[in-house]
C-alpha cells in the first residue's frame, strides 16, 4: 500500500509494502496470505503466551511466573546446598554425601510440576470454549485437530522449558561449585541426557493428561480440581491396594497412581528408587512394562483429546 | 455475475428437527439480507457455508469452493458469530493482531491492519483495554472488526444488531454499509427484522421453518408487502364501505384498519376515503412489519422462491 492511498482505494499496482503509514483507516489488503500454516503457528504462539500470561493483565502472569520460580528455587537451592558442603567439607563430599542432585530433583517437584499442568495447562483450552473464541478459530483456515494440536505443541514447549531450566540452573551451579569447573562437566555429562529424558517424559505426560481432562469441561477451574483429584485419589487408591492386594496383581495396581508415570523413567533413567509417590509395588514390574506403561498413559490422553476436538459441534 | 455463495438442494437436519429443507438460493456481490423468525433456519444456513457443520444432502458453493472441505477458502471469509465470541482479559489491538494471523496474514501486517480495523468499527481510543470491560456495543463492534481484519471477500454476520439498543443498532447497520460501499467487501447478514434488512440490504432471501420462501431485490420485496395502518376516532364502518366501493381490499382489526398492498396510489384512494365517510383522522402511515406478519400474508413455499432460485 502506498501512502497516497487513502481508505477505500484499492491499489492493484503497487508492491512496495515497506513504506510504513499510519492513520489510514480501514483499506484492501493485498499482501500475501499464507493461510493454514500461518494459522498453525498463530495458535501456537498465542498458547505460548496464553501459558505465561504474556498480552494479558498482571493477575495473569501471577500463578505461571511464581510456579517457574520455585522450580527454578529449588534448583538452585539444591546447587548451593552442595556447593556449600563442597567449600565446607571438601571437595568431593556432597557426592559422598548423597546430597540433591540431578536425580532427586524430579522426586523433589513432580507435585509442583503436575500442579503447574493442572492450573496452566486448561487455561489454553477452556476458555476458548467458554467464551465462544473457539467459532473464530473454526471459521478461518484451520481445523479443529490443527488447533488442538497446536495448542499441545505450545503447552508441551512450556513445559519442556519449565522441566528443564531448573535442572540446566542446577548444573551450573554444581559446575561452578566445583573447584574445576570443566572437569566437573566432563566427568558428569551423562546426567545432561538423564535430565533432559526424565524431563521430557515430566513434560508430555503432565501436558497428555492436562489437556485431556480440559477438553472435558469449558471451566478452567473446574479441570484444574478435576486434575489435582485424579491425581490425589489415584495415588490414594494405588496406596491403599498396594498394601492390601499382594504379589503380581499388586505389583500392576501400582500402575494405577496417575501421578507416577513419569516418574518411573525417572527411576529408570538414574537408577534409583525414591521418586515414585504411591505406586511402590510396581517397582517389581519388568523394566520393559514400566516403560510400556508410561507410553499408554500419555498416549491415550492424546488420543482423547483429539477425538474430543475432532467431533467438536459448536 | 458469478455467485459467492450458492446453496443446492440444500437439506439439513438436527435429529428429527429440519433446519433447512431443500433450499434452493444465491448469494451476489453487495448486500443481502437472511431474514426469517428465530428457528428459521438462519444459523444453520450460516454455519453450513462455513463448514461448521455439515449438509445431510445437497451441496453448497463459497467462492466457487465446496464449502464442506474448503479449509483454505476461508482466508476469504469473515464470520460475526451471534453469541459471546471474545476474550475478556486481552485489549482488542492484540486480539485483533492474533485473529488476522490466524486468517493468514503475517504478523507484521497483521498489527497495522488490526488498527485500522479497530479505526473503522470507531474503536481506536479504546483498543488497548482489555476487552472485558466493553460495552454491549462495542464487543460488537469488535466481532465485526475480526471478522474484517483479515479483507475477506464476504462476510457473515449472524444477527449483528442482537441485543444493541436503538442508537447501536443504527451504528452498526451504518458500519455493514458503510463495508460495501467503502471498501467493495459483499456481506450476508441475518436478522428477523424487516426493518435491518430493508434499510441496510440490496438483496433478501427469507427463509421460513428451513424454506426459501422468497428471494429477490429488497426495493421489489417491500413494494410488494408494504402495508398502511389507518385509525381513525369514529365513522369506522362507514370508512370501510368507502374503501370497499373503491375497490381496495381492507381489514378491519377493532382499532385499526389495516391495507395490504399499498401503493402510491393506494395513499390518494385512502385519503377520497377518509373525506367521503366524514372519518375523523386519528393516525395513518405505513407499517413496519414485524417478520411474523408478514409470514401470516406470505403463504409458506411459495412457488415463487423455486423460480427464482433456479
Amino acid at each position: 500500500m502506498t501512502s497516497a492511498v487513502g481508505p477505500g482505494t484499492g491499489t492493484s499496482n503497487g508492491g512496495n509494502r515497506e513504506g510504513q503509514v499510519f492513520d489510514l483507516g480501514y483499506r484492501r489488503y493485498d499482501g500475501p496470505r499464507e493461510g493454514r500454516n500461518r494459522a498453525r503457528l498463530a495458535v501456537y504462539t498465542d498458547g505460548l503466551r496464553i501459558s505465561l500470561g504474556l498480552g494479558r493483565g498482571g493477575r495473569a502472569k501471577i500463578l505461571p511466573w511464581l510456579f517457574v520460580g520455585i522450580a527454578v528455587g529449588i534448583g538452585l537451592i539444591f546447587a548451593l546446598i552442595a556447593g556449600t558442603v563442597d567449600r565446607v567439607a571438601g571437595e568431593g563430599i556432597a557426592e559422598a554425601a548423597d546430597l540433591p542432585s540431578h536425580s532427586d530433583y524430579y522426586t523433589a517437584t513432580g507435585i509442583l510440576l503436575f500442579l503447574f499442568a493442572a492450573v496452566v495447562g486448561p487455561e489454553l483450552l477452556c476458555p476458548d470454549r467458554h467464551n465462544g473464541i473457539i467459532n473464530l478459530y473454526l471459521v478461518r483456515p484451520i481445523s479443529s485437530i490443527d488447533y488442538v494440536i497446536a495448542r499441545f505443541l505450545a503447552f508441551l514447549t512450556v513445559m519442556l522449558v519449565v522441566v528443564w531450566l531448573p535442572q540446566i540452573v542446577l548444573l551450573i551451579g554444581l559446575a561452578f561449585s566445583a573447584s574445576q569447573p570443566g572437569d566437573y562437566l566432563v566427568d558428569h555429562w551423562e546426567d545432561i541426557p538423564k535430565f533432559l529424558a526424565a524431563g521430557a517424559a515430566i513434560a508430555v505426560y503432565t501436558t497428555s493428561v492436562g489437556l485431556a481432562v480440559a477438553a472435558f469441561t469449558t471451566r478452567r477451574g473446574y479441570a484444574s480440581v478435576g486434575l489435582v483429584g485424579l491425581f490425589l485419589i489415584s495415588q490414594f487408591a494405588a496406596g491403599v491396594l498396594g498394601e492390601t492386594v499382594t504379589g503380581t496383581a499388586g505389583e500392576w495396581l501400582g500402575l494405577i497412581s496417575l501421578s507416577d508415570p513419569p516418574l518411573h523413567i525417572n527411576e529408570l533413567v538414574f537408577n534409583v528408587e525414591d521418586s515414585l509417590n504411591a505406586g511402590y509395588a510396581a517397582r517389581d514390574l519388568p523394566t520393559a512394562i514400566r516403560i510400556l506403561a508410561f507410553f499408554v498413559l500419555t498416549a491415550v490422553p492424546i488420543g482423547i483429546l483429539l477425538a474430543r476436538y475432532r467431533r467438536l459441534s459448536v | 455475475m458469478e455467485a459467492l455463495l450458492r446453496a443446492e438442494k440444500l437439506t439439513k437436519h438436527y435429529g428429527p428437527v429440519l433446519a433447512l429443507d431443500n433450499a434452493h438460493f444465491e448469494v451476489v456481490e453487495g448486500v443481502t439480507g437472511l431474514l426469517g423468525s428465530n428457528g428459521a433456519g438462519k444459523s444453520t444456513a450460516i454455519k453450513l457455508f462455513l463448514g461448521l457443520i455439515s449438509p445431510t444432502s445437497g451441496s453448497m458453493h463459497v467462492l466457487g469452493v465446496d464449502a464442506s472441505r474448503a479449509i483454505e477458502v476461508r482466508s476469504r471469509l469473515g464470520y460475526m458469530p451471534e453469541h459471546d465470541c471474545l476474550p475478556g482479559n486481552v485489549s482488542a489491538a492484540e486480539f485483533l493482531t492474533h485473529m488476522a494471523q490466524v486468517s493468514g496474514i503475517p504478523p507484521s501486517q497483521a498489527r497495522s491492519r488490526a488498527a485500522d480495523t479497530l479505526r473503522h468499527v470507531g474503536l481506536f481510543e479504546e483498543r488497548y483495554r482489555p476487552i472485558g470491560g466493553y460495552s454491549t456495543g462495542m464487543k460488537q463492534r469488535v466481532k465485526l472488526a475480526q471478522a474484517l481484519v483479515h479483507d475477506p471477500a464476504l462476510i457473515l454476520l449472524d444477527e449483528p444488531t442482537a441485543g444493541l439498543d436503538p442508537g447501536g443498532r443504527e451504528e452498526m447497520l451504518d458500519l455493514v454499509r458503510k463495508t460495501h460501499t467503502d471498501f467493495g467487501i459483499s456481506l450476508m447478514l441475518s436478522s428477523h427484522l424487516m426493518g435491518d434488512v430493508e434499510r441496510t440490504c440490496d438483496r433478501i432471501i427469507v427463509l421460513e421453518d428451513g424454506h426459501v420462501v422468497q428471494q429477490g431485490d429488497v426495493t421489489g420485496f417491500t413494494e410488494e408487502i408494504e402495508t398502511v395502518f389507518v385509525e381513525v376516532e369514529e365513522r369506522r364502518e362507514e370508512f370501510m364501505a368507502a374503501l370497499k366501493a373503491r375497490g381496495i381490499n381492507a381489514e378491519d382489526q377493532g382499532t385499526a384498519v389495516i391495507i395490504p398492498e399499498a401503493t402510491e396510489e393506494t395513499y390518494d384512494e385512502i385519503t377520497a376515503a377518509l373525506v367521503e365517510a366524514q372519518a375523523p383522522l386519528r393516525r395513518l402511515g405505513p407499517r413496519r412489519h414485524a417478520l411474523s406478519e408478514i409470514f401470516d400474508d406470505v403463504p409458506a413455499q411459495q412457488p415463487v422462491a423455486q423460480e427464482t432460485a433456479e
